[in-house]
């Protein structure tokens, strides 16, 4: 009884009840929105650090990552075959070489994180090689071919067929040189990676540093949501100087801006929220006033005071979640619409390569946040629902069933 | 054998500052299955007897005892629920919710006493047979003319079967046919089923019908007459 007369009550002033419930609807919209945007740019952000850089996990020898001193390797790459064998939840994987190298052209000299690869491999396990934007990848040169970024290319000042001597520590410390050709020039969404990669054929590297050791192991998994048990279990497994990073270790500002958008996004909707209570505190209040009669009636009748409470405090959730019900769907329909083709940011280029992700951004957002939001709109009716719901429960019988 | 029994009752309103005597030391007995009517000008204090007798109001000094409870010590939760099990109410206006049927505002107070649907649904439809309005029972107030929202607050006063029914004014805003009707409805359920009513009027209509008559007047009773 006391649900069918909160949701009744709710109709009474029909003009008054849809006014907050589309304050509340387009607030909620708005919520939804901006946090689905926030949730694109970092779920592109995560996908091309995953595509590009640092796959799924990746294994090292546990003193590489501090200095990347070539001399500290992993076992050769039949170990890992061995290893990975049988396992259904890894899609591909990669075993690369990797160190610290000089650029030096006539024009120009930079220093970047040089990966010896097998194109072939690699390609299953990185998104770079799709990410061409001149030449090819590693076709072309016979003899030392190397594929950099678009920024590399214009520091140095190179194009394709261009030289570039490549200058390194060998595994004896020596310092060790070679002159490479471009073959392939690209370009990621991310200025970052760009400045600081490029990549050699695993043989050709291995001649330079007079070691074929491989440094790390990138390994792409079938699902991202088994990210957590694989790394679990390849640590079980891996032999005791060997480290195993999920994506989220190898680059922890990825984890920390995934938990920096949840926040950001829960911070807007607080905000959000914060101003729509004001207006349901209003419209409450007035439904309560002009219900002063009635509400000493029902005392008078017998409704104890928790009732009363609890019709007023229904009552407000009922206000709040359709306007959050038809906000979610609302936002939901946008977000549909909007996906189709993503949003154009490229007004902010420089910027969006700057944070690592293209200027196209498709909207995203998952069961959690509307679960999120559904959470939030009701605590944001209860808080509401408090200072009527207490002006009620102060009414005297005797005195409310006189008020005109 | 009488249900109410009021001692010494006084009720002063703002007495620290320019108080009010609205009863002073106030006696009085009510007998079950009486039809009394408590009359006196405006201001006289018959509506704060009413009040007090149905606990919706405290008293400054005095008791009031219904079937050997002291009601002025309950406290205010024990009061809602004694007042529910106990009191039936009729107001003035009717005091309907307009947001429930007739059968709904009926059936309300049942509701709170957590009693079985099917019990529900009985009472009310004896109810609403009794006050002539069983074929209306799906219409909401707004629907309902003065003396039909009125026998419908009848009903709902005496859905959990109180002890006694507290009527303020209860013609005040009728026709003299509704109230006419409204009348033999009461009547015919105090001879029929012995229930007692106790009204608050200065209508003479209602003092006419009353078989005993409590005047009031400045907060104390001037007389107190059975009609034979």
């Amino acid at each position: 009884m006391i649900l069918k007369l909160s949701w009744r009550n709710v109709w009474r002033n029909k003009l008054r009840s849809l006014v907050i419930i589309i304050a509340v609807a387009f607030g909620i919209a708005a919520a939804v929105f901006a946090g689905a945007l926030t949730n694109g740019l970092i779920d592109q952000k995560m996908r091309i650090a995953i595509e590009s850089q640092t796959a799924h996990i990746q294994m090292h020898n546990s003193a590489f990552q501090e200095n990347m001193d070539i001399r500290h390797s992993l076992p050769d790459a039949d170990f890992f075959s061995e290893q990975f064998a049988g396992r259904d939840d890894i899609k591909s994987w990669s075993g690369r070489i990797v160190s610290t190298a000089m650029l030096n052209t006539a024009n120009g000299t930079t220093g970047m994180k040089l990966l010896g690869i097998e194109p072939e491999i690699e390609k299953k396990v990185s998104a770079v090689s799709e990410m061409i934007i001149d030449g090819a990848y590693f076709e072309g040169a016979r003899r030392n071919p190397i594929v950099i970024s678009q920024r590399a290319a214009t520091k140095l000042q190179v194009r394709l067929r261009s030289k570039i001597v490549i200058t390194m520590q060998d595994i004896d410390g020596e310092i060790v040189g070679a002159a490479f050709r471009v073959v392939g020039i690209f370009k990621t969404p991310s200025a970052m990676f760009d400045e600081g990669h490029a990549f050699v054929k695993q043989s050709d590297m291995a001649k330079l540093l007079n070691s074929d050791k491989i440094h790390e192991v990138a390994i792409l998994l079938k699902d991202i949501d088994r990210v957590p048990e694989t790394v679990a279990e390849l640590r079980e497994s891996a032999p005791e100087n060997v480290e195993v990073l999920a994506f989220t270790e190898v680059l922890p500002e990825l984890a920390a801006i995934n938990d920096s958008g949840w926040i950001s996004n829960l911070i807007l909707l607080i905000i959000i929220l914060l101003a729509l209570a004001f207006g349901i505190i209003n419209t409450m209040l007035m439904a309560i006033f002009e219900r002063i009669r009635e509400i000493g009636v029902l005392m008078a009748v017998g409704m104890q005071k928790l009732r009363v409470f609890s019709m007023i405090t229904i009552e407000t959730i009922f206000l709040a979640m359709i306007g959050g019900v038809i906000g979610m769907i609302i936002g939901d329909i946008i977000l549909r619409i909007v996906s189709r083709n993503g949003i154009d940011l490229s007004a902010f280029a420089e910027g969006m390569a700057e944070f690592g992700v293209e200027t196209i951004v498709y909207p995203s957002i998952d069961t959690k946040f509307y679960l999120l939001v559904t959470l939030m709109v009701v605590l944001t009716a209860i808080f509401s629902s408090m200072f009527p719901a207490i002006k009620a429960l102060r009414l005297k019988p005797n005195e409310a069933v006189r008020h005109k | 054998m009488s249900i109410i029994s009021i001692k010494n009752l006084s009720k002063t309103y703002n007495p620290d500052t320019i108080p009010v005597h609205a009863l002073r030391g106030v006696d009085l007995t009510i007998d079950a299955g009486e039809f009394t009517a408590i009359v006196g000008p405006s201001g006289s204090g018959k509506t704060t007897l009413l009040n007090m007798i149905g606990g919706i109001d405290s008293p400054t000094t005095g008791e009031v005892i219904i079937d050997r409870q002291n009601i002025t010590a309950l406290s205010a939760g024990e009061l809602i629920r004694f007042r529910r099990d106990h009191i039936g109410f009729v107001f003035q206006d009717y005091s309907l919710l307009p947001v429930l049927t007739a059968r709904e505002n009926v059936e309300f107070v049942m509701q709170l006493q957590g009693k079985a649907q099917s019990e529900c649904d009985q009472r009310v439809d004896e109810l609403l047979t009794a006050v002539g309005l069983r074929e209306r029972d799906n219409e909401r107030p707004g629907k309902l003319s003065g003396g039909q929202q009125q026998r419908v607050a009848v009903a709902r006063a005496l859905a959990p079967k109180p002890r006694f029914v507290l009527a303020d004014e209860p013609t005040a805003n009728l026709d003299s046919r509704s109230t006419s009707d409204l009348l033999d409805i009461m009547n015919r359920l105090n001879q029929d089923e012995g229930i007692t009513f106790i009204f608050s009027t200065h209508d003479q209509r209602v003092i006419d019908r009353a078989r005993r008559v409590v005047v009031v007047e400045d907060g104390v009773i001037k007389e107190d007459t059975v009609v034979a």
